[in-house]
């Protein structure tokens, strides 16, 4: 499985967030990259339309995350769009963030993952 | 057509509201009278602006007095224990005591800066100009990287810890979160290319201001960062944005660089970031910092007056673009201070970011003397 997190909106323009950031599962400790692997079909991901959830009016600096998953030959890209409230889709954005997190940690230098 | 009866909004700069307030505390009897009689009218000409650009002021109709007199600062602080469900429990009501909850005493603070900000310089009540009390939750979700301003509350998340801090730790987040409200309500200036980076550049310029005032900053002595503080130590940064040298607050690894323009001609055509909000709201941010570091002195007493203003100006179009507002605000400058220093160095700060507002774009409302600032006006000779 493939995962790649692009991250729009908050306080600024952030580029290095605004560019896709990919997901490496390997680089994750097993039991978190399978708890990804759940979270994606828990939230039947392949099955999502392109966006979910509408921007409200009158929320400004709102944040948007648009993931990609690859799996099996099928690639499928879905926007969301804060607040996100359906439980599933909620807690897959919160797994892939924290692993994105985890893995940026590991990757700097003198810093535990 | 512009003429004088349509500009109504600044008669509150009749006397500054800080001043009006003590009157109204320790003046005489008739004094008290008049101030209530100043504090009112502003309120009935703001309705009066809402009911559309035709009114005259024959049909003035007047709200109830008692109403506009007293500031009324009510905040209310939630804490949502790291959910996303709201309203989670109210820890600290309006006059109690600061708790031990950091987060909980920085929001309760940056709400009452802001209001106390938009009461004392300009003469607003609340956001809504109408005493709407103010909300904040504090503790939102798990290692949120956001705050904002959803149409009637305040939400703070605590930061990742990584990349960003809590974000109640900048008074300046704070306030530009809030002046979203104010926009909103006045404007609003949609949130899409140039009227949304006014829009954000509207919520930069008062969060600025709102931090000036707290620190007691002259515009020379301000470093007119916006979230200064927000950053981790891990992040290659000083803040998400600079008014004074946009494009320079960071350059990380991971966030990437501040991409931030200071002149048209580096303006950025994108669609990302709802057509560049956060990206060229940074011209308009240079053009206010160049007219308050040219006027020097306190940044909100004459650039910020003007700013807001020309924010309130009924001529505000939703999806307005940098040139039309340019053009208002020197409409304002002149309205607020006559033609001369103000007007000229709104003009040439707009000037030295690439954007051209000519003589002739600007049709000039007969300058109405009595509604500036009697301490920014006193001992100045006449111009031509
Ligand atoms: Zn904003």
């Amino acid at each position: 499985m493939h995962i790649e997190i692009k991250r729009e909106g908050g306080p600024a323009y952030f580029p290095g967030l605004a560019r896709p950031r990919e997901v490496d599962l390997t680089s994750l400790p097993p039991e978190q990259a399978e708890a990804l692997r759940q979270c994606v079909q828990a939230a039947r991901f392949f099955e999502l339309p392109p966006v979910v959830g509408a921007l409200p009016p009158g929320a400004p600096d709102a944040r948007r995350f648009t993931l990609t998953v690859e799996e099996g030959g099928r690639r499928h890209t879905v926007q969301f769009i804060e607040p996100v409230e359906e439980p599933r889709l909620h807690e897959l954005l919160e797994q892939v963030t924290k692993a994105e997190r985890a893995q940026r940690r590991g990757a700097r230098p003198g810093t535990p993952g | 057509m512009f003429h004088p009866t349509r500009h109504r909004h600044s008669i509150h700069c009749i006397l500054p509201p800080y001043l009006a307030r003590s009157i109204a505390q320790n003046g005489t009897s008739e004094q008290r009278e008049r101030v209530l009689r100043t504090l009112s009218t502003d309120s009935t000409f703001r309705a009066l602006r809402l009911a559309g650009s035709r009114t005259t002021p024959s049909t003035l109709v007047t709200r109830p007095r008692a109403m506009m007199v007293e500031s009324a600062l009510h905040r209310t602080i939630f804490d949502l224990k790291n959910s996303e469900a709201f309203p989670g429990t109210p820890v600290r009501f309006e006059g109690q005591e600061a708790t031990d909850d950091i987060a909980v005493t920085e929001a309760y603070d940056g709400l009452g800066d802001t209001y106390n900000f938009f009461w004392e310089i300009f003469g607003r009540n609340s956001i809504d100009g109408d005493g709407m009390p103010l909300q904040a939750f504090v503790h939102y979700g798990n290692n949120y990287d956001n705050a904002f301003w959803d149409g009637r509350r305040m939400v703070f998340g605590d930061g990742d810890g990584d990349l960003f801090n809590r974000f109640t730790i900048c008074l300046d987040v704070i306030a530009h979160e809030l002046a979203h409200g104010v926009t909103e309500d006045e404007g609003p200036l949609w949130y899409f290319r140039q009227a949304g980076a006014l829009n954000e550049s509207m919520s930069d310029v008062f969060g600025s201001l709102v931090r000036q005032m707290k620190l007691n900053q002259k515009a020379d002595a301000a470093d007119w960062l916006i979230g200064k503080g927000l950053f981790t130590d891990n992040v290659e940064g000083v803040a998400l944005r600079s008014m004074k040298n946009p494009g320079t607050a960071f350059d990380d690894d991971v966030l990437g660089k501040d991409p931030q323009p200071g002149h048209m001609k580096d303006y950025v055509r994108t669609w990302e970031d709802n057509g560049g909000v956060h990206i060229n709201s940074g011209i308009p941010n240079r053009a206010f910092y160049l007219v308050a570091s040219h006027l020097g002195g306190y940044a909100w007493e004459r650039a910020g007056r003007i700013w807001y203003d020309a924010i309130r100006d009924s001529l505000i179009k939703p999806d307005m673009g940098f040139l039309d507002f340019a053009r208002i605000t020197v409409m304002s400058a002149t309205r607020l201070f006559g033609p001369g220093e103000e007007e000229d160095a709104v003009r040439e700060a707009w000037e030295q970011v690439g954007i051209r507002v000519a003589r002739s774009g600007v049709r000039m409302p007969a300058f109405v003397g009595a509604v500036t600032q009697p301490s920014t006006q006193a001992g100045r000779a006449p111009r031509a």
